[in-house]
């Protein structure tokens, strides 16, 4: 399986792509079940405190991440797109309900496809102008979201996720 | 004795502080908190409210800017709120008007130094 064509805007758009040595149906799980979500989706040593998925198209993602001082961090997203195995789309311009946010900043698109053993794995965030693409940038994009993945692989291969 | 320099370089600043104010500035995202932060005082979370998925790396960068000394931040409950702390940026400004001052005040003596050798050869 290959990934979906996608139209990158690299003014405005970041891209992360990976080749991960963990089956699709593993990491799908990782990223849409609560109690794996949050074990990896904070880069450590930040830590998730509070998460609820509701994993529907105009659900709301609400989780807390709380910095090695103890400062908590609620933040608010909205699914627009859940296609199990291959594709997850959220964002925080809306929250739940499809309720538009006060403060809209960007869309991720996950791509997801098997790859023999492995996965291709894609993370695109999208932007609505290129001073909040380079913002994302300059805050450790590449960095944040890079970590968390490998986090993530680390969580599945330690054997945490089989049923 | 050099009583001009001895005053210069008592009003000059400890060299690293300069360092921490200049490393400070030379990243866009913290030149943005520090222009967010000249309209009024803000908690982290306001500062930090765009950037979910980034939060580490911002608060990262909240922190060099405290240890450089351009913003002060105080805890109440469970809110941080960070300030300008103007003394560093007049610092960063002050430095630049130094230079400034030297190079013009060599500029001038090049530019007369030039002015004297034209008079001479058209002698």
């Amino acid at each position: 399986m290959t990934l979906p064509a996608i139209t990158i805007n690299p003014e405005l758009d970041l891209v992360l792509e990976r080749k991960l040595d963990v089956p699709v149906e593993l990491v799908w799980r990782a990223w849409t079940t609560p109690e794996h979500l949050r074990n990896w989706f904070a880069p450590k040593p930040w830590a998730i405190s509070a998460l609820d998925l509701d994993l529907r198209p105009g659900g709301a993602i609400n989780f807390t991440m709380r910095s090695p001082e103890g400062q908590e961090f609620a933040n608010t997203q909205c699914y627009l797109e859940v296609k199990p195995l291959e594709r997850l789309v959220m964002t925080d311009t809306l929250l739940g309900g499809y309720r538009p946010s006060p403060n809209p900043f960007f869309t991720a698109i996950l791509d997801l496809a098997s790859d023999g053993n492995g996965t291709h794995y894609r993370a695109v965030a999208i932007h609505g102008n290129d001073a909040s693409r380079k913002q994302h940038e300059e805050m450790g994009f590449h960095e944040g979201w890079g970590t968390v993945v490998s986090q993530m692989v680390e969580y599945i291969k330690a054997g945490r996720l089989q049923p | 004795m050099t009583p001009q320099i001895g005053a210069s370089a008592q009003q000059a600043p400890h060299p690293v502080v300069v360092d921490q104010v200049f490393r400070a500035l030379s990243d866009p995202t913290r030149r943005h908190v520090l222009e967010r932060l000249t309209a009024r005082p803000a908690s982290v979370s306001e500062l930090a409210a765009p950037y979910a998925m980034a939060l580490p790396s911002f608060v990262e960068h909240l922190k060099v800017l405290e240890t450089s000394g351009l913003v002060r931040s105080h805890k109440t409950g469970r809110v941080r709120t960070y300030e300008l702390a103007t003394d560093q940026l007049k610092l960063a400004e002050d430095w630049l008007g130094r230079q400034r001052n030297l190079w013009e005040r060599r500029l001038d003596q090049f530019d007369a130094y030039v002015m004297t050798l034209k008079e001479e050869e058209s002698k």
